[in-house]
């Protein structure tokens, strides 16, 4: 659907004027991405290359936090979460949304409906659910708790137990809104296609494999990217167990984002600080240019 | 189909259905309040209050600029040449896919070098800054559609304002009610920048919603010394606490039911074009 008709732009009388005009529209916006956008993330930059008194000192505060007997840690932390989260996020969201496919659009729009409604917990509210369904004797769980032996709390989270406890929850609140665009993106294949591959023999399971699948990849490789960089940016999850916990069971530098802000609320060190933010914001960064230069999902023109 | 012509289906029911909203919107609050007020009382201070209202206006604030903003930025994008159109345009589609807990640590370096600490503004602000709302709106004014009834009224010798106010902003209610949507439920169930900002210092005057049911959590019980022993411990007996819990996810499930129908376009329109 390449909209390509640009009745109302680039004549070059009255471009002044029209350009003016524009300026006038995106002009507050413009403003506000750059006081909460753009301005803090340069002078967290200028934090990140200088020390305390100011003096520019390279890539020391990247150095020096790197070499932060938490900092590799919390990266692996972060990637053993993402790997298990992607890996059930694809294999939910996909299944799930093939199989709704199959349900009168009535039915699959109740169920979508239900999926999504987690994603009202986010945040705060969805790690105190996920802590009462792991407190043996208040969790709905409690048969499936007991079954694997936990008594108490502090026995669900047992530091190897906390990638997939995490991902658990990224998934409750999470994966409802991208089984809607999964869902959105199936129903986009023209119906002559999979005409074409049930004449040619294809069933259920082979069309959703070899004619579905392929044609939505580039939604699917959207949601990991997506989700990947929301992903290394974990903090609440973390941070509220750490609470319960007193600390033990989940430190308050399991993730990078805790590191950042221990280092700067309990070291008083905003320049490391800045600088693990910086590392996160490349990450961040990266899959974003990804994600506009190299697929095709978001048109400019 | 594009969004536009689904809209513009829709918009001669609108008013009708934002009648029927009104409605069930006053009844639902004659059969709520009675409830919210056993909720209530349930916690001894008036805490609760203090937080629903910081998160009311933290969310209503943020999603009001966003759509104040967001509304004229798209629109002067889709149908206006000017210079520096596309790097904007490419800017606001890479900051639309940052994920917003990469900006608050920076933001709090910021307000604290500007010893604004502890002001509304601090998450206010970022709350209003929303450009998926922007490139929505984009794609929502780029089609031939738009640009033909912005041409005639440019004929009809309307001013850049006039069309804007006459002919787009009547158009506009579809991408209105997705922002408002999306914008208020990231706001409201966002944690870590509220968090930087106003729980580190302890400013419990400002804690939205999300940070008081953070305060909820006590350090869990022990018994012996072994780790393993930890319980959860809150800070009310559970079933005020899940009550609570509900309390702060009916706002958003409202805007759920309320704004499906936009919110699953707008998703869709987001990604597929």
């Amino acid at each position: 659907m390449g909209h390509s008709v640009r009745t109302g732009r680039a004549r070059p009388a009255g471009l002044r004027r029209r350009s003016r005009a524009g300026y006038l529209f995106v002009g507050g916006y413009v403003a506000l991405l750059v006081l909460v956008g753009i301005a803090p993330a340069a002078y967290a930059l200028k934090l990140a290359f200088t020390s305390f008194a100011g003096r520019f000192t390279g890539f020391t505060n990247f150095i020096n936090t790197y070499h932060d007997f938490r900092f590799i840690p919390a990266f692996e932390h972060v990637a053993e979460f993402i790997a298990i989260w992607l890996t059930a996020l694809i294999v939910i969201v996909i299944g799930v949304s093939l199989i709704i496919q199959t349900l009168s659009s009535r039915v699959s729009a109740v169920f979508r409906f239900l999926f999504y409604l987690p994603a009202a917990f986010a945040g705060s509210a969805g790690v105190l659910v996920w802590l009462f369904m792991l407190q043996p004797g208040l969790s709905p769980w409690d048969v499936v708790l007991s079954a694997l032996g936990h008594r108490t709390l502090g026995a669900s989270l047992i530091p190897s137990n906390l990638p997939v406890v995490f991902a658990l929850i990224a998934l409750w609140t999470g994966a409802g809104a991208w089984i809607l665009v999964i869902h959105g993106a199936l129903n986009n294949i023209p119906e002559d296609v999979l005409e074409a591959a049930a004449l040619d023999g294809a069933g259920p399971v082979q069309t959703a494999l070899r004619v579905k699948l392929p044609l939505i990849k580039k939604w699917i490789v959207y949601m990991l990217i997506v989700s990947f960089a929301a992903g290394t940016q974990l903090f609440a999850e973390p941070e509220l167990f750490s609470q319960a916990t007193h600390g033990i069971l989940v430190g308050d530098a399991w993730s990078p984002n805790q590191l950042a802000t221990t280092l700067a609320f309990q070291n008083d060190n905003f320049n490391y600080a800045a600088a693990i933010s910086i590392d996160l914001l490349v990450i961040a960064l990266v899959c974003a240019s990804l994600l506009v230069f190299r697929t095709r999902l978001f048109r400019e023109d | 189909m594009t969004f536009i012509e689904g809209s513009v289906r829709q918009r001669s029911f609108l008013s009708s259905r934002l009648v029927v909203w009104a409605v069930l919107t006053l009844s639902a609050v004659f059969f709520l309040v009675p409830i919210i007020w056993l909720m209530v009382t349930t916690f001894d201070t008036g805490q609760i209050f203090t937080w629903l209202e910081n998160s009311a206006l933290y969310s209503g604030a943020g999603v009001l600029i966003a759509v104040t903003l967001g509304i004229p930025a798209g629109y002067g994008l889709a149908t206006i040449e000017f210079i520096g159109r596309r790097t904007l345009l490419i800017g606001t589609m890479i900051a639309m896919l940052i994920p917003s807990n990469a900006l608050a640590l920076p933001l709090f370096l910021g307000v604290n070098a500007f010893h604004m600490l502890g002001s509304p503004l601090a998450v206010i602000l970022p709350y209003g800054l929303f450009p998926f709302g922007v490139y929505i709106a984009y794609l929502f004014f780029d089609t031939p559609r738009i640009h033909g009834l912005l041409a005639a009224a440019r004929v009809d010798g309307c001013t850049e304002w006039q069309v804007f106010r006459r002919v787009v902003l009547p158009l506009s209610t579809p991408i209105v009610g997705l922002i408002v949507a999306l914008d208020f439920i990231a706001s409201w169930t966002n944690y870590f920048l509220p968090w930087v900002m106003y729980a580190e210092f302890n400013i419990t005057g400002r804690f939205p919603l999300a940070l008081g049911i953070a305060q909820q959590l006590m350090p869990g019980s022990t018994s012996g010394d072994f780790y393993q022993n930890i319980q959860l411990q809150l800070a009310l007996p559970p079933s005020a606490e899940a009550l609570l819990l509900l309390l702060s996810a009916a706002p958003v499930i409202l805007v759920l039911l309320i704004a499906q129908r936009w919110i699953v376009s707008g998703r869709l329109q987001g990604v597929f074009d």
